[in-house]
Parts: structure tokens; C-alpha cells; sequence
């Protein structure tokens, strides 16, 4: 802590707009995945936009736009001195519950696949999960910036605590158990490395255990999905049909996969084979050696951006960059988990990668925000 | 490193960790169960039009076609491949007679991935089909089975079900030659069986199933059959079996059973017809022999005789004339009056020519149970002859161990025992040939689609039954019974026939059935070297039902005929 205060104290002189070229490996490696993300996007989804809707480009002219406008905001983003943000912890969370709200009010909100997981206006549509999760990083780290010395206590952290369950149980209404699991993730994290005591952190995590098993139960649906993620032929035709197709995907694929855009799975044997199982045709197209290159750079991503948050000279620009990074590996984690049947299956994209301009332009959106922290935060030659 | 950086760099760690842990499950997935997975989703990925493998031909011993096949198609159709419904159910329907909405509609299911449009369609039609290059319809060469002879032989050669598995006769015990192995053409396509563009279709041609040919005459089998035929129309029987076969080697020349059916209109809807009509009574049913059987009872006693057996009568023996035996407190009767002179002072060969019941009686109550058991057990009754065919009967005899000596005497004379005509056809062949039991056979040779003998079969010697002497001194009484006795209408100048008559009463729940016969004779030719034996079996003849005046003339018939075919010189 008392290296970071010195820190904060040498960072008012910062705001003169000094900023360099920041962390531009990490720059790239992402612009490189959501561009590679839209490649897979157009070979994983043309056959199906071609059958259901007459256009085979449909869902990767969509997923280019995303890519556009999500360039754009990381760029735009990147020039905004990140501390200025610090105050808008509280009205972006705010504005996150809102939109959760709003996925259940009818008329508003759509369902799909049994789940109300987005709001519309017209063609025009938004997944507010995916805007909570930085709503939530943005809040949890302004709230620990203000007042460090909080956060050693148990007390202290409740509104965190307390803010995240509400974030979790608004995601798990809709319901979207993936999506829960990593907002909760993020918020234990966020506890953790905000300086969170031991003691309290036990207090958080023991019955986080117990209530796993509890959410199982309570739910028969997620049982039968649990009975299916562990032999998936036992319901070959439902519930088990999904990951046994991923399964067939990835088998397909072997060392060195059977070539870019030569996937068989793809036609219409793998549902969502463009959004939340595209890892799957991926698996397939590139092998294990593309899925295993695709982690590197995704790992690759994620080291940078801890590297970022280690090198952050202000406590706020740490929380910020590590509550974003960590909830891109997460994500990342839980969709290849999902894909590979090692957790039962549940609707997560991987992030960057996964047809969904809502998560990509918001994924690009933070990863702008990291990038932004790193240029402000150049060793300053100039100012030593 | 303040507190937070370590913090920051355990979760650095904790990610890495659950990294390595989902790599190690794609590394299993793709690289360990690959392989299993691999063969399960190529079961996904294509559809199959069969490419039905031609089966096997049936032929006679002289290579006469008895079951072919004819030339036809199917046409198939997979609605999802179907590009332009409507063009291609127009011209389907104009091509085929078939309603243009039935066609429409099927061609339009999309909840089925492979339809049947037409079965049994001509070469003429598949081709117009096929230059209208219609999308989505295919075609694939069936099996239309033809029996060139319709009824001859029907039950032997049996048929096949409507997807063409041989079911009965040979047709379903040869199955594993006839059939062949069907192919397949694979369609690669989409989860909903729309074919994927540019893709590959691959073609696993069919294997042809092998063509088996019979120790079956057809011309003899035809002799038999118009003999037979004539014999029913004649006595107003109720069925009537023949079979004929060669005693030196057990390979049967003919089988008939009438009624019989087309095995072109197999009458597949009305089942206890079907059944009743397809059935083989030669090999599936019994019968009680009657005076037949008392062939096999000479054979003992011959033997038992030659071998020193005391208790045996020689041929020179002379038996009572009294027309009745009483044993265990019941009267056994001669079917004769015994008036007159009638069946007085019999040797062996007169008992035979007579049939007269009691002299059988003395012989099997001198023989003994055990004795003349060991003899039922060398000619196989009771148990299976072990013919090439399905459904064997083996008849019914008391056990050993139960029978009483009433029931002996009456075996002695072919009553209290039933047998299948095909146990009896081979026991006597195994009486007279030398006393060598020949297991009796239908396949002679099997052969591949190029037309090379894969299999041949060769005479099975399955025992010993009595010995050459023995035999030879029996065979010469029975060609006593044609030329002197009750088998004289089967006698041919010059043949040297040699057989003996059998008149049995049927029973119907346990009790005799009045005016309810079995008319049957067992002849062969010639005597001293036998190559051709005959049984005919006659059910329920009306009017006159004697073995002699009935079935007799018939083997006589047979003979006859044979002897023309094969233009056979006299042996003397």
C-alpha cells in the first residue's frame, strides 16, 4: 500500500496530458484477436446465415461493424485519462442494475433459447451482462481508490459485497448461470486484490462453496445439465446433443485441425456455432496446436495486461486494469471449459472471439481503457 | 514487492493453472479420444442410398436356373437434395403413372431423409430418370427374384422376404451364400441432409452373393411331380410327398409335396395358408410307417441271424401260420384273414412279399428291446438325419426305457413309432446299399459370382448300419415283393425294382381314424447295386387305399420315367 500512495502523490503532475506509446504489444495482440475472431466468426456462421437468412456475410458484416466501432472506442478511449473516471463508479453501476432491470420488463426485453438475456430497440440489441461486468470493475475500484484503508476490515467491503450479489442475482434471473459464475469470480477478485483481510476473505469464499452445490439443487434443469455435461449420450438428442457436437468438433480437428473454413460440424450439426461454441470450430478447423496458439495469445493478453496493473502507479488505474483483465481471462477460462465439457454447458462468449458486438465493442471498449492506463502511466523520462 | 503485487501475481498464477487445466482437456479430446469420436460423427455427416448386392442364383445338378433374378430398380429420392419440387415431381409422375400430388408431397417431407418413390422399376424408365437429371432422385439396382419352373420344387427351394433375406427352403438356409453384401453411395451432407457443395460422394460397391447349385434333377423332380399330381387328382387325396434320392451317396434327386404354390404368387397374405403350402412334410412332418418298416426289421434279423445271434431267425425259417401273437395280454392281428391258406408256412421273403404282421412280431420280441433299439439307433430313427434343410423332424420313438413288449411288437411291423418320409427314404437306403448310412444332401456345389467352386460338397458316411451280406440278402426279397408280392406294380421288366409296400390306419387324438389311410411304397432300382430310390406317400386316398394299388403304381411311374430320361439299358 504505502508503495502505491507514493505513487498516487507523484501522479498529479501526470495530468498534463504527458502520455506515450503505451503498451503497444498488448495493443496489437488484441486488435489481432478480434480481427482473427471475426475471420472465425465469417467460417463459423456462413453456411447457417446462408440457409436461414439468404446472406452468408450476414453475421460477419455484423461482426465487422462490431470490430469497427469497437476499434474506434478502444482507440478514443486509450486518450482519456483514466482517472477522471474514478467518480463515475457510482453512476455506472447504477446504470448497469438499470439495464438488467430492463431485460424484464416486457416489451423490452427478448428472449431467446428460454433466456431474457437482452433489451431491444428494434434491430438494435444489447446484452446488459455483459456491460455490468465493467460497470461492476469500474465501481469496486473507485470505491477502494477513495478510501484504501477500508477495505481491511469486513465492514468496509460490504457495499462490494453487496453490489456484486445484486449485479449476480439480476444475471441469474434471466437466467444466465455462466455469465453469474464469472461476475462472482470478478467480485471475489476484486476483494482479493483490492486488500481484502484474510479473515474476510474466508468469510466470503466458504459459503460461496456451499452455495454452489445449494444452486444446484434448487434448480432441476441444472441438474439434468450437470448429469449431461458428464455423459452426454445418455440424451444424445437433448440435452446432451449440444456438447457432444462440440465434442465431434474438436475430435475432427485432431493435431493440426482440418484447414480454415473446411470445419464439418459447422453445418448445422453445432449449434451457436458462431457465438458461444465457436472455439469448437475452431478446435476443428485449426487442431489442437490452433486452439493451444489461440491461449497463448490469449494468455499473452492477459500477462500484459497484469503487467500493466503491476506497473500502475495509482491504486485506482491498478484496480481498474486488473478488475478488466481479470474478467477477460475468466470469461476466456469458463468458454473454453464450457466447450471442452469440463463444466456443464451455459451461454458465455469467448470474449473477442464469439459473434456478439455487444461483448466485442465492450471487451475492445475496456481493453482500450487498459491501453489508456498503460500510455499514461510511461516510465516518464522527461518529468524524472 | 508491496502486498497487492502478490496478490496481483497469485491470481497471474491461479489463471495460468486453470489455463493448463482446459489445454490438458483439449489435448485429450483432440489428440487421445479423437479417434473414437472421429468414427461416431462420420455416422452424422453422410447419407446412404443402398446399392443392393445382386444374390446368388439357385441351380439344379445340371445347372438349370431354378431361382434368378430379374433386372430391376428402385428409385429413390432425398427430399432435402430436391432443388425444384414441383419440375421433378411433374416429371416423376408423368414417368412413373403415380399421382403427381402423392409425389409432391413426398418429395416435400422434409421430416424423412430417404424415400421410396417406385420399387421394381425397368431399366427403360431409370434411364429417361436419369437423362432428366433431376437433383435429389436417385436410383439403385434391386433383387426381383424369379423362379423360371414356378412350382417345382417350391418348398425345397423356398423364397425370399420382401427385402429379399432368403427366409425359408434353401433359399433361407443358404442364406450366408446367396445374399452377398449390400454397398452403399455416401452423400456428404448438412445436419438436415442437404448435400454440401463440391462435396465428395463415395461409392462402396456392392459384393454379389454366390450361386449354389443343388443335387436336385429338375427333369426328375418335373417326372415326379405330374406322377404325384396325377395320384392326387386319381385318389382325391388330401397331400400327397415323394422323394427321391440316390442311395449310394445321400444326394436327393427330388422332393415333392402337394399341394404346393408359385413361388412367383407366393400367397404372403393369408398366413395358415402360406404356412400349410410352404411347408417341406417330407423333412418337418411324421408319419406312422406302417408295413414299410418292416424293412428295417428283416435288416435286424438278417443280421443279427449272419452274426450267430440264436435268438434270430435264418431265411430258411419257417413261421406259425396263426393269424394273431398274443403279447402282454393283448392280440396283435394279420391285417389279412389268414383263411384259405392265406400267409401259411412263410419263410422271411414270404412274410415280406405278404406283409404278413405276425412274423415281424416274432422277430422283434426274439430280437429283444436292446437289440433291436441298437438297430432303430443305427438307422437314426429318433434322431436327426442331418440334411442341409431347416426344421427337421426327428420323429417320434418310445424311449427305451418305457417300452413294453406290445409296443415292441408293434414297432416290429411299423406301428407305435412315426417318422418323417425322409427318415424312412434313408434308413431304407442304408439297408439296402451295403449298410451304409449316407447323411441325405441338397447342396452339391457352391461357386462365386465369376463362377469358381468355392465349396463342393462330398458324401457323408454318418454310420454302419448292417452288413454287405445282410443287406444283399435283404435286397433280393424285396425284389421278391415287386416281382411276387404286394409291389408288383411297380415292377419293370428288366429293372430289376426292388420294394415294399405300406398301408397304415391315421390317428386323430389317440384314436384310430376310420377310413383314414397312409398309402406309401419305398422301391429302388437296381437291386443288387442301388442308385435311384423312390418313396411315395399318400395322404387320405379315397376309395382304394392300399400301398399296393395306390402308391405303388406311382413309384412304378417315377421309374418309368426316369429310365426314359436318363435312357437306363435292362440290366439282364
Amino acid at each position: 500500500m504505502k508503495a502505491l500512495s507514493s505513487a498516487e502523490r507523484a501522479g498529479s503532475p501526470l495530468r498534463e496530458r504527458a502520455r506515450g506509446k503505451g503498451d503497444l504489444l498488448f495493443l496489437f495482440s488484441v486488435l489481432a484477436l478480434a480481427a482473427y475472431g471475426t475471420l472465425c466468426v465469417y467460417s463459423a456462421s456462413y453456411y447457417n446465415a446462408e440457409t436461414l437468412y439468404g446472406d452468408g456475410f450476414f453475421f460477419f458484416r455484423k461482426q465487422l461493424f462490431g470490430f469497427a466501432v469497437g476499434a474506434v472506442c478502444m482507440i478514443a478511449v486509450s486518450f482519456l485519462d483514466y482517472r477522471k473516471l474514478k467518480k463515475s463508479g457510482l453512476p455506472a453501476l447504477i446504470v448497469s442494475l438499470v439495464l438488467l432491470a430492463l431485460v424484464f420488463v416486457p416489451g423490452l426485453g427478448k428472449s431467446n433459447y428460454g433466456a431474457t438475456r437482452w433489451i431491444g430497440f428494434g434491430s438494435f440489441t444489447v446484452q446488459p451482462s455483459e456491460i455490468a461486468k465493467y460497470g461492476y470493475v469500474l465501481f469496486a475500484a473507485g470505491y477502494c481508490a477513495k478510501n484504501p484503508a477500508r477495505m481491511r476490515t469486513f465492514r468496509g467491503i460490504l457495499p462490494l459485497l453487496g453490489d456484486g450479489l445484486a449485479v449476480c442475482l439480476l444475471i441469474m434471473l434471466e437466467p444466465n448461470m455462466s455469465v453469474t459464475m464469472c461476475v462472482g469470480a470478478l467480485m471475489i477478485g476484486m476483494i482479493f486484490l483490492g486488500g481484502a483481510s484474510k479473515k474476510s476473505l474466508a468469510a466470503v469464499c466458504v459459503p460461496v462453496l456451499f452455495a454452489v452445490p445449494a444452486l444446484i439443487a434448487a434448480e432441476p434443469y441444472r441438474l439434468d445439465r450437470l448429469s449431461a455435461f458428464l455423459n452426454p449420450w445418455a440424451s444424445p438428442q437433448e440435452e446432451g446433443y449440444q456438447l457432444i457436437q462440440s465434442l465431434y468438433a474438436l475430435g475432427n480437428g485432431n493435431w493440426f485441425g482440418t484447414g480454415l473454413f473446411r470445419s464439418r460440424q459447422k453445418y448445422r450439426f453445432l449449434p451457436f456455432s458462431e457465438s458461444d461454441f465457436i472455439l469448437s470450430v475452431i478446435g476443428e478447423e485449426t487442431g489442437f496446436f490452433g486452439v493451444l496458439a489461440l491461449f497463448l495469445v490469449i494468455g499473452f493478453v492477459v500477462w500484459r495486461g497484469f503487467r500493466i496493473a503491476g506497473r500502475c502507479e495509482d491504486l485506482y488505474g491498478y484496480l481498474l486494469v486488473a478488475g478488466i483483465t481479470l474478467s477477460f481471462a475468466v470469461q476466456s477460462a469458463l468458454n473454453a471449459l464450457v466447450v471442452s465439457g469440463s463444466i456443464p454447458p451455459t451461454g458465455l462468449p469467448l470474449p473477442l472471439i464469439s459473434a456478439g458486438n455487444t461483448s466485442l465493442i465492450v471487451t475492445m471498449t475496456g481493453m482500450g481503457l487498459v491501453y489508456g492506463v498503460s500510455r499514461h502511466n510511461e516510465r516518464k523520462k522527461f518529468i524524472r | 514487492m508491496s502486498v497487492l503485487r502478490k496478490r496481483l501475481f497469485a491470481v497471474f498464477l491461479a489463471i495460468t493453472f486453470l489455463f493448463c487445466l482446459f489445454i490438458g482437456r483439449f489435448f485429450y479430446i483432440q489428440v487421445v479420444w479423437e479417434d473414437e469420436l472421429h468414427s461416431l460423427a462420420l455416422d452424422q455427416w453422410t447419407r446412404e442410398i443402398p446399392v443392393v448386392a445382386e444374390r446368388g442364383r439357385i441351380f439344379d445338378r445340371n445347372g438349370e436356373l431354378l431361382a434368378g433374378n430379374a433386372t430391376a430398380y428402385s428409385v429413390y429420392a432425398r427430399a432435402n437434395a430436391v432443388s425444384d419440387a414441383d419440375r421433378t415431381a411433374r416429371f416423376l409422375s408423368a414417368a412413373l403413372g403415380v399421382s403427381y400430388d402423392e409425389i409432391y408431397a413426398k418429395l416435400t417431407d422434409r421430416t424423412k431423409s430417404e424415400i421410396t418413390i417406385v420399387r421394381g422399376a425397368e431399366k427403360s424408365l431409370v434411364q429417361k430418370i436419369e437423362g432428366a437429371n433431376l437433383n435429389g432422385v436417385y436410383y439403385a439396382r434391386d433383387n426381383e427374384r424369379v423362379y423360371p419352373y414356378g412350382n417345382l420344387a417350391c418348398q425345397t427351394i423356398g423364397f425370399t422376404s420382401f427385402d429379399k433375406t432368403g427366409t425359408t427352403g434353401v433359399e433361407g438356409y443358404y442364406e450366408k451364400y446367396l445374399a452377398g453384401k449390400n454397398g452403399e453411395i455416401l452423400f456428404e451432407t448438412d445436419l438436415v441432409g442437404v448435400d454440401l457443395e463440391d462435396s465428395t460422394v463415395r461409392y462402396i460397391p456392392a459384393t454379389a452373393g454366390m450361386d449354389v447349385r443343388l443335387t436336385l434333377d429338375y427333369r426328375i423332380q418335373a417326372i415326379a411331380e405330374d406322377a404325384m399330381a396325377r395320384v392326387m387328382e386319381s385318389s382325391l387325396a388330401k397331400a400327397a410327398q415323394c422323394i427321391v434320392l440316390d442311395p449310394s451317396n445321400g444326394e436327393i434327386l427330388a422332393m415333392v409335396n402337394l399341394p404346393s404354390y408359385d413361388l412367383n404368387e407366393i400367397p404372403r397374405d393369408d398366413l395358415s395358408t402360406l404356412n400349410a403350402l410352404t411347408r417341406n412334410s417330407i423333412v418337418c412332418d411324421i408319419y406312422e410307417p406302417g408295413s414299410t418298416f418292416k424293412i428295417i426289421t428283416a435288416a435286424a434279423d438278417l443280421e443279427e441271424w449272419l452274426r450267430g445271434n440264436g435268438a434270430a431267425f435264418s431265411d430258411r425259417y419257417v413261421f406259425s401260420s396263426a393269424r394273431t401273437r398274443t403279447v402282454d395280454g393283448t392280440t396283435i392281428k394279420c391285417w389279412s384273414d389268414h383263411a384259405n391258406g392265406k400267409h401259411s408256412n412263410q419263410t422271411l421273403a414270404e412274410a415280406l412279399n405278404n406283409s404278413c404282421n405276425p412274423c415281424f412280431v416274432d422277430i422283434a420280441l426274439a430280437l429283444g428291446t436292446e437289440t433291436f433299439y441298437s438297430y432303430l439307433k443305427a438307422f437314426r430313427f429318433g434322431s436327426a438325419t442331418g440334411i442341409d434343410f431347416a426344421g427337421e423332424s426327428v420323429g417320434m420313438l418310445l424311449p427305451e426305457s418305457t417300452v413294453r413288449d406290445c409296443d415292441l411288437a408293434r414297432i416290429g411291423f411299423g406301428q407305435t413309432i412315426a417318422v418323417s418320409p425322409l427318415q424312412l427314404a434313408c434308413a431304407v437306403a442304408a439297408a439296402v446299399n451295403g449298410g451304409n448310412y449316407y447323411a441325405p444332401r441338397l447342396l452339391s456345389e457352391v461357386a462365386d459370382s465369376d463362377g469358381a467352386v468355392v465349396l463342393r460338397t462330398q458324401p457323408i458316411l454318418a454310420g454302419k448300419t448292417v452288413s454287405e451280406e445282410a443287406s444283399r440278402l435283404l435286397s433280393e426279397m424285396l425284389e421278391g415283393v415287386v416281382r411276387d408280392g404286394s409291389g408288383k406294380k411297380a415292377y419293370i421288366e428288366g429293372y430289376r425294382v426292388a420294394g415294399k409296400t405300406g398301408t397304415a390306419q391315421k390317428y386323430e387324438n389317440g384314436q384310430i381314424a376310420q377310413g383314414k389311410y397312409v398309402s406309401s411304397f419305398v422301391g429302388y432300382f437296381p437291386a443288387d447295386a442301388p442308385r435311384y430310390l423312390c418313396l411315395v406317400v399318400v395322404d387320405e386316398p379315397q376309395g382304394s387305399y392300399y400301398g399296393s394299388t395306390v402308391a405303388a403304381p406311382c413309384a412304378g411311374e417315377i421309374f418309368n420315367g426316369m429310365i426314359g430320361l436318363k435312357k437306363i439299358q435292362p440290366f439282364i
